[in-house]
């Protein structure tokens, strides 16, 4: 009888050179890396800045320390390498974020009122959110999108948590005044 | 103060939404060529214009082909096993990593359950998910309907049909959770496609394991599964199939399934 490794188990052998070991953790991370990433801005480079990141944190894995998560220390190298992807773009346009086409079960032009109003809404929504700066934008993605705890995002951006809280107050606000114009005047400061 | 709460969590709960039904193309499977390069067989790979242009214009429809082909790529090398710790061939989809190694569970008709599992009509279910509960039409209403781990997991259970006992278990799709480990010879495993998007076809049993919320496998939920297996999943709910099934049988009651 074997048991499945887990994620400590598999980062101790992986350590040890065992490549199989770390095979685990790839399949087991590719798609949380992978969103990340995509998220992030890497876009149609995902995949690529996903191996890089894979490959990095393998050879880092002296720095990991026991009993840490293994998630959001992979997805800082994965944060980090989407600003090498992002930085060497330079001037090209930010990636705007898109909710997914209508499929069949999801949300149709026909169907029920208050299902077409809501995805009206969350359209409204992310085009806001695709209009702000990077900083808060970045924020947003770790926080919501990526439903990743302040503290990890403070982790997977490198930023003091302080960071994190203030940024993350702006953006929302900076939203609620794009989303409610009368709002507007309270958060010209932000 | 209470209303800025009241409108900041109201936000923040749309932001969660709107994070569930973004767009984001499907991951390659990065385990073959991180390997390579981990071996020193692979060179590096670089970013920027070289790729980048080019890649930008065939989008990522184009990576999706060449991820199918990855996969079955993957299959076809394990088809002929090197004899190397069969660890490395792990494959995963739609919140399940299929594993070609031996699995925890021995005898099939354990009674094998899922934690916190509580049977209910399907109405009530459907109150207690956070996703849409698909019903193939072809099997009609469930004889029994059981929610697992708060709402985590969904299954219906079909035990007279023309197949015998039938049972599909679902849960979010828009997750790149690990909801299940199934322990297979990935030689058994066809890529097919099940209302116009991909899907998994896993012939004979198989031992599974749930893996809980924070990773962990379930030992009580260990078991060997009966039949074959469908997998597919749609962004909001991914759904596994099984039983003593053909696979046209399978292919037509997911096409049944809304």
């Amino acid at each position: 009888m074997r048991s499945v490794i887990d994620d400590g188990e598999a980062v101790a052998r992986a350590r040890g050179g065992d490549l199989d070991a770390y095979a685990v953790l790839v399949a087991r991370y590719t798609l949380r890396a992978h969103r990340a990433a995509f998220l992030l801005g890497a876009a149609e480079e995902a995949d690529d800045v996903v191996q890089e990141a894979f490959v990095k944190a393998f050879r880092h894995l002296s720095r990991f320390r026991v009993g840490e998560s293994f998630g959001p220390w992979l997805l800082r190298i994965v944060a980090n390498e989407t600003r090498n992807v992002t930085r060497s773009r330079r001037r090209r346009a930010a990636l705007a974020l898109r909710l997914c086409a209508a499929e069949p079960g999801g949300v149709a032009a026909d169907g029920p009122v208050d299902k077409v109003l809501a995805a009206e809404r969350q359209a409204r929504l992310l085009a806001a959110v695709n209009t702000l700066p990077d900083n808060e934008r970045q924020v947003l993605v770790c926080r919501y999108f990526l439903e990743l705890s302040e503290a990890e995002t403070a982790q997977v951006l490198a930023w003091p948590l302080g960071s994190v809280k203030s940024r993350t107050s702006r953006a929302l606000n900076r939203l609620r005044g794009l989303l409610v114009p009368g709002e507007q005047s309270r958060v010209s400061h932000g | 103060m209470g209303d800025r709460a009241g409108w900041q969590g109201l936000l923040e709960a749309e932001l969660r939404a709107v994070g569930r039904s973004l767009e984001v193309p499907p991951a390659g499977d990065l385990t073959v060529a991180v390997r390579q390069r981990l071996e020193g067989r692979a060179p590096g790979r670089r970013y920027g214009p070289a790729l980048g242009p080019l890649r930008g214009r065939l989008g990522w429809r184009a990576a999706l082909a060449a991820l199918a082909a990855l996969a079955a790529l993957l299959v076809v090398m394990v088809a002929t096993p090197q004899g190397r710790a069969a660890i490395a061939h792990v494959f995963r989809f739609a919140g399940v990593e299929l594993r070609q190694e031996p699995g925890p569970a021995r005898h099939p008709g354990s009674r094998a359950s899922l934690p916190g599992q509580r049977g209910m009509s399907l109405e009530r279910a459907r109150r207690q998910v956070s996703f849409p509960i698909l019903v193939p039409a072809a099997l009609g209403r469930p004889g029994e309907v059981v929610v697992s781990d708060r709402g985590r997991v969904v299954s219906l259970i079909y035990r007279r049909t023309p197949y015998g006992l039938v049972r599909l278990d679902e849960f979010a799709g828009h997750f790149d959770q690990l909801v299940f480990e199934k322990f297979v010879h990935l030689v058994e495993v066809t890529e097919v496609r099940v209302n116009s998007t991909r899907g998994l076809w896993v012939k004979g049993p198989q031992e599974l394991v749930y893996i809980t919320r924070d990773g962990t496998p379930a030992a009580a939920s260990a078991r060997l599964t009966t039949g074959n297996t469908l997998i597919w999943g749609t962004w909001q709910v991914a759904v596994r199939l099984e039983g003593n099934l053909t696979r046209t049988a399978a292919l037509a009651i997911a096409d049944s399934a809304h």
